[in-house]
């Protein structure tokens, strides 16, 4: 993925996870940077995956009650856990998103809450509870958010393929022409 | 053939890659679990500084979002009647809603500057402009900060009681923990200050959600009915003596061994807060007990 379309898609997850409880609260369920997260972890984008994953997760961390890392920590780890099943298993199938998109959400979860409890911060809400909302949430939005994402990019990267192989035909054919 | 070279050398860094960021999350995890209590975080500070506008501006266009559907609803209510007094009764209704909320709103800053005369300390009053963004903890975003005077565990109030500490300040924003969080405590009393003993302390606690908190270690000896009201005693050096902290909704006494078991609705509405004050309230120093005790053995002799 572009760097830059990369940095857009970051900042507007990250600013949508930071803004939108004000909004309306129960959408703070929805966890737009994981759904990024997920999305860039099946493209087999390692190395960009989990940064992401560390960028996104500290700036939350940084903006919530949360110890500093912890969402990083979580993020970082589901990102490389996606990114090494999409290595191994074909995850293309849009419909496989939505159980990875839940996996990645449970696990994310987990990860989270053990790490807080790991350094006697226990979370402030009961976590089973939380953890449904959330897996119900960021895999029922994440999906649709998934298809948009896909749709964007996918659109345009076909659009540039189908230009640039219109290019080489005309090329070829203009020197077909000089060679004659 | 550089492209596949270049996919197999990222996929054999992808584990190393994965241990470093994951040892820099633990590391700065464990720094920040270090010095929860204490010093905030320079990393939150400057998130917070950045995110504090964006947050500004997301609580403008949130009131006003609400309004639009507000007005679309009111206009969809009236799609009944005749043209004329869809447009008389949408008018008014927005009017209504105006005069309302600006009403609720004066009553709210009237209460807050009714405290600020009744506790004799001044205060900075701040509208509230984010909640966490995580799902796990009770944390809000003031858009008041340290240009304003504000500084790290100073009491954050509303008209109806204690809302909690600062706990991140950032120039222009403040980040500030609800007394309903585990981590938030307060020294308080049953009943009013002076005339009761039914010392303890209150906290939240997970499983009752941000509507409850307990209170811990009132000796159970001391009488404590449903609907007494429990105040601040200014002995956790955080909050002044004499805030009002809510009521006690449910009580499970204890016995001459055994504390009572306490559940309180807090006074300030936690889950609607639009506008709070935060007190400029530094607590009395206390003195250092080998100053004051003649008994202990002094540093340097």
């Amino acid at each position: 993925m572009p760097p830059l379309k990369l940095a857009a898609i970051l900042i507007i997850s990250i600013a949508l996870q930071l803004t939108l409880r004000m909004v309306w609260p129960p959408l703070v369920y929805i966890d737009f940077p994981l759904v990024v997260i997920v999305y860039i972890a099946l493209q087999r984008e390692a190395w960009q995956a989990l940064v992401v994953a560390t960028l996104a997760g500290l700036i939350v961390d940084a903006q919530s009650g949360a110890l500093i890392g912890a969402g990083g920590f979580s993020k970082t780890l589901t990102a490389y856990v996606i990114y090494f099943a999409a290595t191994k298993v074909n995850l293309e199938n849009p419909l496989l998103r939505i159980p990875v998109l839940a996996a990645a959400t449970v696990l994310d979860s987990l990860i989270f809450v053990l790490s807080h409890r790991l350094f006697g911060y226990p979370p402030t809400v009961p976590v089973v509870q939380t953890i449904s909302y959330k897996l119900i949430a960021t895999t029922v939005v994440g999906t649709l958010v998934l298809y948009l994402i896909d749709s964007i990019i996918a659109e345009r990267s076909s659009q540039r393929r189908q230009f640039a192989t219109r290019r080489r035909v005309a090329r070829r054919s203009t020197g077909s022409l000089r060679r004659r | 053939m550089a492209s596949v070279r270049t996919q197999k050398e990222i996929r054999q860094r992808a584990p190393l890659w994965l241990v470093a960021l994951l040892l820099l999350n633990f590391i700065v995890m464990a720094v920040d679990a270090r010095d929860a209590d204490g010093q905030q975080q320079i990393f939150r500070i400057w998130t917070q500084t950045f995110a504090s506008p964006l947050q500004n501006a997301s609580s403008k266009a949130s009131g006003a979002t609400t309004g639009f559907f507000q007005q679309i609803w009111n206009f969809r209510s009236a799609a009944q009647e005749n043209e004329q007094l869809k447009q008389r009764v949408s008018a008014l209704e927005t009017e209504l809603n105006n005069a309302r909320q600006a009403e609720a709103e004066n009553a709210r800053l009237k209460s807050l500057l009714s405290l600020n005369e009744q506790i004799q300390i001044n205060s900075v009053p701040a509208r509230v402009i984010a909640r966490d963004p995580s799902v796990w903890f009770n944390t809000i975003t003031i858009n008041r900060g340290s240009t304003s005077g504000i500084a790290v565990n100073m009491p954050v109030v509303t008209g109806g009681g204690i809302v909690g500490r600062v706990i991140t300040v950032s120039p222009f924003a403040a980040q500030v923990m609800l007394i309903t969080d585990e981590k938030a405590g307060a020294g308080a009393v049953v009943g009013q200050l002076g005339q009761s003993g039914a010392l303890g302390s209150v906290r939240g606690r997970a499983d009752l959600g941000v509507g409850i908190i307990e209170m811990r270690y009132v000796s159970g000896l001391e009488k404590v009915e449903v609907n007494d009201t429990v105040m601040t005693t200014g002995q956790d050096g955080i909050y002044p003596p004499g805030l009002n902290v809510g009521r006690v909704v449910d009580v499970k006494n204890g016995t001459a061994t055994q504390a009572h078991q306490i559940l309180i609705q807090p006074g300030a509405q936690l889950d609607h807060l639009e506008e709070v004050a935060v007190l400029l309230y530094r607590p009395p120093q206390r003195s250092a007990p080998q100053e004051t005790l003649p008994n202990v053995e002094k540093p340097g002799k």
